[in-house]
């Protein structure tokens, strides 16, 4: 049974009529979803006013087996689809789920201004280090030597330590966790989703089938393990005020702040040009 | 041609406050209920360069917006000479400012030199030698009543400019008053 | 229909942009939300819903980029306001790839684009028709598009309107097209209010269990659910079938692309708009958009004048194409004129629709625009040789 201490059941947010899944056996990505819906349980976010907006690659497409109002767009653009909707209907919960590329590489530009603008979304970003859906091309955040289908040789471009680019750019809210710690990662969504601003998430997920293949990782379990020891050794430099080590990867709240919540701060606005208007 | 149309040109430089004189202008006809057209055109930068405001007036509908041949050409830079005079009817009536734009063409097509920036200077800014233009062109043409761009005057200008304008608009009146009756 | 000249009420005639035009219009459609990013010559409209979009109700917000503009204005009309764009040129074509996933997914919006010359940056300020097949073949894929071209101040703020209650009825992103003289010129103009109710989106109704999102009845338009009504379905710009959810089963593509295409068909009597002056005598006629429709129709007096048979098409819905409406205009003419700022577009189309004439093109792209002299030439010269 999927059902958790606290009556969580899985099946109750998922669309059975889309299953099986398309995951690959070991993707990380199912743990993510799993640990986002259990965070909606616990806050008791209705479906019918939840939205889920998703951009292209293996993470865009987890919005469609969540039962609630779901939206795949474009490649990169989830964010911007999702600052219309919220600011349309600011009574709906707004969830974007994005993946490394989709959001740091083809549509880095929107995450820098969400995290700016601090409109209340709430954004995962599942970060494989890996286009997997494309068959495994480098993204913004491989690390440094793996190899790719175009990095043969290894990669020797830096990589983009996602966190500390949303803090820089002005996000409330920042956090990083593995799927290796499903319950720390559920309350770290859990925070983001109760954060009144925008919070960003980033998930170190697992590419078995393309990115472990590759680079020799052994198997899901071997990889899970990894995390908890030598994960990523070049993938994260001192971050976030965080003395970075090999073994001492950041995860967890990084960034909180309260910041003003840009929904509330434009229909004050907008209510000033009103007034003045009516005067 | 089914209406009578009219067509004048404000021609300078980017700046000089030539699209307001247009749309003053072009109020002010409104309110007489003529029909007009107003376009310019202009260059990517804000400041400078060739710069002018066109207006087609007629009784009915403006077919076509665009100035053809222009009966009115008011110049208030030398700049504005080359891309404007070839489209002046034989007949057209041209006012150009006596310090920015001395030299004209040959030929006999009417022309009065004002000075229109130096009126502007001596009211206190020379950012008004557009409306000193205006009142000018307006007394010389008759194109529209007095009262009909004072009221425009009056409720376009911003706060901290309309005793200015107001001014600059009766010294283009003065200013060129004599001009016209001697020519009549 | 044919909409020949309306009269105007000089009583409130008011000094109005194009682009002021196209705001007003907006508002006056129930519009609710703008996303837009700077770019000349439409940054006006941006700049005058800043305030009357709050005033009525509605959200404005300048985003990072082209792009974004766009996917927001998909994003607020998915969550069920009446939502528009506006831009130019180089930002048109950044939006592409969304207005194809609005087409696909058939979520309403309004895009409006003015003309500039181009290509890449062009000419900011100058005028350009550049455009006219990029508002139809602009995306990626086969998909239907509706392309209102307005060619006066007054015409901007009514088909605008109109853009918005197409996009309703039809469940379908809509354009409005014209070019920078029009957009940035004023004329005097009374605006009507409009007329009628405007229209409203069909909203999904009935039991969940039934519903599927893309299902149509004979009038080929799905209802849409809104979030929050308890659909619970999924959008996607993947290939769907009924269910919302991706297929690639041939049948079902087959039969959602079928419908995504047909359904404009469906509605051609409520699309169409054109204006057809003095073509029944005439030798030639003239087929032109925006400002070279204006010159054209002072052509068609000049023209007349001399005693010169000459007529004016004026399609003002370009796409699709009001086609029967031109083979009818064009039936007792000798040749067909198509003045335009390009090196030749509309012509292919006309073309296209009127193999047995002969057709020819007026074709500048200096950035300045066709003059009636231009064009009354041409038409005169064709005249006696036909």
């Amino acid at each position: 049974m999927f059902t958790d201490a606290a009556n969580f059941d899985v099946r109750d947010y998922l669309r059975k009529e889309m299953m099986p899944h398309f995951l690959c056996p070991g993707c990380g990505h199912g743990i993510a979803l799993r640990a986002l819906l259990w965070a909606l349980h616990d806050l008791a976010i209705d479906k019918d006013k939840l939205a889920v907006v998703s951009g292209i690659g293996c993470a865009g497409r987890l919005s469609a087996y969540i039962d609630a109002n779901t939206f795949h767009t474009t490649h990169g653009r989830p964010l911007a689809y999702a600052t219309g909707l919220a600011l349309a209907r600011p009574d709906l919960h707004v969830v974007v789920i994005s993946g490394d590329g989709d959001c740091l590489a083809i549509g880095g530009n929107h995450l820098i201004h969400a995290c700016r603008r601090n409109l209340k979304i709430t954004c995962l970003m599942l970060n494989n280090e890996i286009y997997g859906m494309t068959g495994g091309q480098v993204s913004p955040t491989t690390s440094e030597s793996r190899l790719t289908t175009t990095t043969p040789l290894g990669n020797n471009e830096p990589n983009f330590d996602a966190c500390a680019l949303a803090t820089a750019a002005g996000a409330g809210f920042v956090g990083r966790e593995v799927t290796r710690h499903v319950p720390k990662l559920k309350e770290l969504i859990k925070a983001g989703l109760e954060h009144p601003g925008f919070a960003f998430v980033e998930v170190l997920s697992d590419c078995t089938e393309v990115f472990g293949r590759k680079n020799d990782l052994g198997s899901s379990p071997e990889m899970i393990m990894r995390q908890k020891s030598e994960i990523r050794p070049s993938a994260y430099r001192n971050t976030v005020e965080t003395p970075f080590h090999s073994t001492s990867l950041p995860t967890g709240i990084l960034t909180q702040n309260d910041r003003p919540e840009y929904g509330a701060a434009h229909r004050r606005a907008a209510a000033a040009v009103v007034a003045k208007g009516a005067k | 041609m089914p209406h009578s149309r009219i067509e004048l040109r404000f021609g300078g430089t980017g700046g000089q406050g030539l699209i307001l004189s247009g749309k003053m202008l072009a109020d002010a006809l409104a309110s007489e209920g003529k029909h007009v057209a107003q376009s310019q055109t202009y260059e990517p930068t804000s400041r400078g360069g060739f710069c002018n405001a066109d207006l087609v007036v007629a009784n009915g509908e403006v077919d076509y917006p665009l100035p053809i041949a222009f009966d009115y050409l008011v110049l208030l830079d030398k700049l504005a000479v080359k891309p404007s005079w070839p489209r002046i009817k034989p007949d057209a009536l041209v006012i150009a400012d006596t310090r920015l734009c001395p030299e004209l063409p040959d030929g006999s097509t009417p022309r009065h030199h004002l000075p229109l920036s130096r009126t502007a200077l001596e009211l206190g800014n020379e950012r008004v030698t557009n409306i000193v233009a205006l009142g000018a062109l307006i007394a010389l043409s008759g194109i529209c009543k007095r009262q009909s761009i004072e009221r425009v005057v009056r409720t376009g200008s911003p706060r901290a400019f309309l005793d200015l304008n107001l001014d600059a608009l009766a010294a283009g009146y003065a200013l060129a008053t004599p001009v016209a009756a001697a020519a009549s | 229909m044919n909409v020949h000249d309306k009269s105007l009420s000089k009583s409130t005639a008011k000094l109005l942009s194009g682009n002021s035009a196209c705001a007003q219009g907006a508002v006056a459609a129930g519009c609710k939300f703008f996303a837009g990013y700077p770019i000349t010559p439409s940054s006006e409209i941006a700049e005058k819903l800043v305030t009357s979009l709050p005033q009525a109700g509605g959200v404005f917000i300048q985003m990072e980029d082209e792009i974004s503009a766009m996917a927001a204005v998909i994003g607020a009309s998915m969550g069920g306001v009446k939502a528009m764009t506006a831009t130019s040129g180089p930002g048109f074509s950044l939006k592409q790839e969304n207005i194809g996933y609005a087409a696909g997914a058939e979520i309403p919006c309004v895009i409006v684009n003015v003309m500039r010359g181009g290509p890449s940056t062009g000419m900011p300020t100058r005028p350009s028709q550049a455009d006219i097949m990029q508002t139809r073949f602009g995306s990626h894929g086969d998909y239907p598009m509706i392309v209102l071209a307005p060619s006066s101040v007054r015409e901007i703020y009514e088909e605008t309107i109109r853009a918005f209650d197409l996009a309703e009825i039809c469940r379908t992103p809509v354009i409005v097209l014209y070019d920078q003289v029009i957009a940035q010129s004023s004329e005097t103009v009374a605006l009507a209010p409009p007329s009628g109710v405007r229209a409203e989106r069909k909203w999904a109704s009935g039991p969940r269990a039934d519903y599927k999102p893309y299902a149509a009845g004979i009038d080929g338009i799905p209802a849409m659910p809104r979030p929050g009504d308890g659909y619970r379905t999924h959008t996607t710009g993947l290939t769907h079938g009924e269910n919302g959810f991706p297929t690639q089963n041939p049948e079902a593509v087959e039969r959602a692309m079928s419908r995504l295409y047909s359904k404009l068909d469906l509605h051609r009597e409520l699309i169409e708009s054109w204006e057809a002056i003095r073509c029944e005598d005439a030798d030639v006629v003239i087929v032109a958009i925006g400002i070279s429709a204006r010159a054209a129709k002072r052509a068609v007096e000049i023209c007349r004048a001399k005693g010169v048979h000459v007529g004016l098409f004026r399609p003002i819905t370009l796409w699709p194409f009001p086609e029967a409406a031109l083979q009818q205009a064009c039936k007792g003419a000798r040749a067909v004129l198509v003045p335009e700022l390009n090196i030749g577009q509309l012509r292919l189309e006309v073309e296209r629709l009127l193999g047995r004439h002969r057709v020819e093109g007026l074709h500048q792209y200096s950035g300045e625009p066709i003059t009636p002299a231009q064009i009354a030439a041409r038409a005169t010269t064709l005249a006696s040789e036909a």
